[in-house]
């Protein structure tokens, strides 16, 4: 098959996947709602289904599909910017800066909410955007600018944060419940105007990466041969890592910590279309939100209580990951 | 969404009109065939916005983000706490009467149980002896209920002492030497069934140490149901009621 054709034939999966996807999102859900319930709403609103159908089911799914598409641009940036296909947003600490911040919120009964964010969510964002800035002020200052620097550093402020976060859930039992969301990830409260302040950013993020594209092929010849081709190596580099820690951690801000779709779905694609950059990032973009559009599907009916959406990424995602390492070897 | 405010609404006599409760309300039995909204940190806001309430009653252990997610769908949301002791139970029932508009019914239900919560008080007027209690929580481990617990002030009230009543939490993991230690007159053993009564009274007897104490030689071990004494509503009252009667048979006739 010629990648012309593969693509062709990916972008015609992925968009009726995704139409797929949202319908069956309106038709599942605890309420018992049948197509002839959704047909009578669309001729005849009226409340009670409005908020159903509207407010709880439409939103979450958007929802889902924003934050995996973040996800996975993110995920796509990050191993372009690393040249490692191992990379994911949140080896540069992302993560476990975010879930520090959403259980020290919890734990100390910070409730105050902005911008749709609620308390927990904001400090999620500061965190994991504030670990990032660290990680790679400590890069920097480490004589010049090593990747491999960058990545390490990532780890270790990581593993802190995680130990930091592991106390506060050991002292504050109680608030377990509540941190169990942040750790694991959920869109059971998904909201409209999260997705409406998330949205924006995404889209510029996307838009942005998508401009940068060249310069990101570029990069994998090297710096030294990006630079020698004309691409302003370092302020690319800058822009890229901003991007995807503020993906991330909008992400994290608004349904918890969601492993693995930043990790796999820019495998995927690039599996089914190649490793350009420029269709890469759109291409994972939305595959990454089809991907946990899904994976929310499951996540919501598979029991009868609803699962947290990260065990599902991770049990779709882990086994990949296993097959990959394997493959490589 | 908390199973001691669906019992507060029957006895209110509202019960025709609750649409919906958690899966852990089993209590009156006429709960049995209203709609389920979930638990009490997972209701699903989905099923509540469905049943179309015209009032939402909430309490404190119900995750904050899940009431205002249902408030922000424009459904009327009252958010109650319960109390540390039996007193905060009356105006408990008085808020909840306010806001259904049951008020004289909701003063008469408060009155009635602060007179038998009245009646236990002269009863023990004047009483020398307080047993040393420990309440078991059926279940893993040595759970028992701390100072803050409104258990403890039903003990209390009881004419008994919480041998963990210094321990500053609601509900606390005792250790085992301090039981030995503490010596307690009398056990309550709170449990869903008979069966676990026995189980949880069997596994008392065996444990090394603990089968010297003063309640297990005895045997002056009890079941108290689990179900109404950990609900803060009117069955604390007869919670109280066979306390008292255990601990001071000579002041309540042996009644139980």
């Amino acid at each position: 098959m010629s990648r012309r054709a593969g693509r062709r034939l990916f972008w015609a999966a992925a968009v009726v996947l995704c139409a797929a996807g949202f319908f069956v999102s309106l038709l599942t859900g605890p309420v018992h709602t049948s197509l002839g319930d959704l047909l009578t709403f669309l001729r005849d609103p009226d409340r009670v289904r409005a908020a159903i159908f509207i407010d709880l089911r439409l939103a979450r799914a958007v929802l889902a599909f924003l934050v995996g598409a973040a996800l996975a641009l993110s995920g796509a940036i990050l191993q372009g910017y690393f040249r490692n296909p191992m990379a994911d947003p949140f080896v540069v600490g992302v993560s476990s800066g975010a879930s520090l911040g959403a259980v020290l919120a919890v734990a100390l009964g910070f409730e105050a909410s902005a911008f749709g964010f609620s308390g927990p969510g904001l400090l999620a964002f500061l965190s994991g955007l504030g670990i990032v800035s660290l990680v790679y002020g400590l890069s920097l200052k480490r004589g010049g600018f090593k990747v491999e620097t960058i990545l390490l550093t990532g780890i270790a402020a990581g593993a802190l944060a995680s130990a930091m976060t592991s106390f506060l859930l050991f002292m504050r039992s109680d608030s377990y419940d509540q941190a169990v969301f942040w750790l694991l990830g959920s869109f059971q409260l998904a909201e409209w105007r999260q997705a409406a302040t998330i949205g924006p950013w995404i889209a510029a993020c996307l838009v942005a990466s998508v401009w940068l594209a060249r310069d990101m092929d570029l990069l994998a010849l090297g710096d030294e041969s990006a630079q020698a081709l004309g691409s302003p190596v370092r302020r690319v580099r800058k822009a890229f890592l901003a991007m995807s820690a503020l993906l991330a951690a909008l992400s994290v801000a608004v349904s918890g910590i969601i492993g693995f779709v930043g990790l796999v779905v820019p495998h995927w694609v690039r599996l089914l279309i190649g490793p350009g950059h420029r269709t890469l990032f759109a291409a994972s973009a939305f595959a990454g939100g089809t991907f946990l559009l899904y994976c929310d599907l499951i996540a919501r009916n598979l029991l009868p209580a609803e699962l947290p959406i990260g065990v599902i990424t991770a049990a779709v995602g882990a086994p990949f990951f296993i097959y990959l390492l394997h493959k490589k070897r | 969404m908390a199973p001691n405010l669906t019992e507060i609404l029957f006895a209110l006599g509202l019960g025709g009109r609750v649409v919906g409760v958690t899966r852990f309300c089993d209590w009156p039995p006429e709960t049995t065939g209203i709609a389920r909204i979930g638990g009490l940190v997972d209701p699903s806001v989905e099923v509540v916005r469905s049943l179309d309430p015209e009032l939402v009653i909430a309490f404190r252990g119900n995750p904050l983000r899940v009431v205002e997610r249902i408030r922000r769908l424009g459904l009327p949301v009252f958010v109650l706490d319960i109390g540390r002791g039996l007193d905060a139970l009356f105006p408990l029932i008085e808020r909840i009467g306010r806001v259904t508009r049951t008020e004289a019914r909701a003063a008469e239900l408060a009155a009635g149980l602060r007179d038998r919560v009245g009646a236990i008080d002269e009863g023990l007027r004047g009483v020398e002896a307080r047993p040393g209690v420990f309440v078991l929580l059926y279940g893993q481990g040595l759970w028992t209920c701390g100072g803050e617990s409104y258990v403890n002030d039903l003990i209390v009230r009881a004419g008994g002492t919480n041998v963990a009543a210094a321990l500053p939490k609601k509900w606390v993991l005792y250790k085992r030497e301090r039981i030995v230690k503490d010596d307690p007159d009398v056990v309550f053993i709170m449990a869903r069934s008979e069966a676990d009564f026995a189980r949880g009274r069997e596994a008392l007897a065996r444990m090394p140490g603990v089968d010297g104490v003063k309640a297990v030689r005895e045997g002056r071990i009890f079941e108290l149901d689990e179900n109404a004494a950990s609900r803060f509503g009117p069955r604390l009252v007869d919670v109280l009621d066979r306390m008292a009667g255990l601990l001071h048979p000579e002041r309540f006739g042996g009644r139980s």
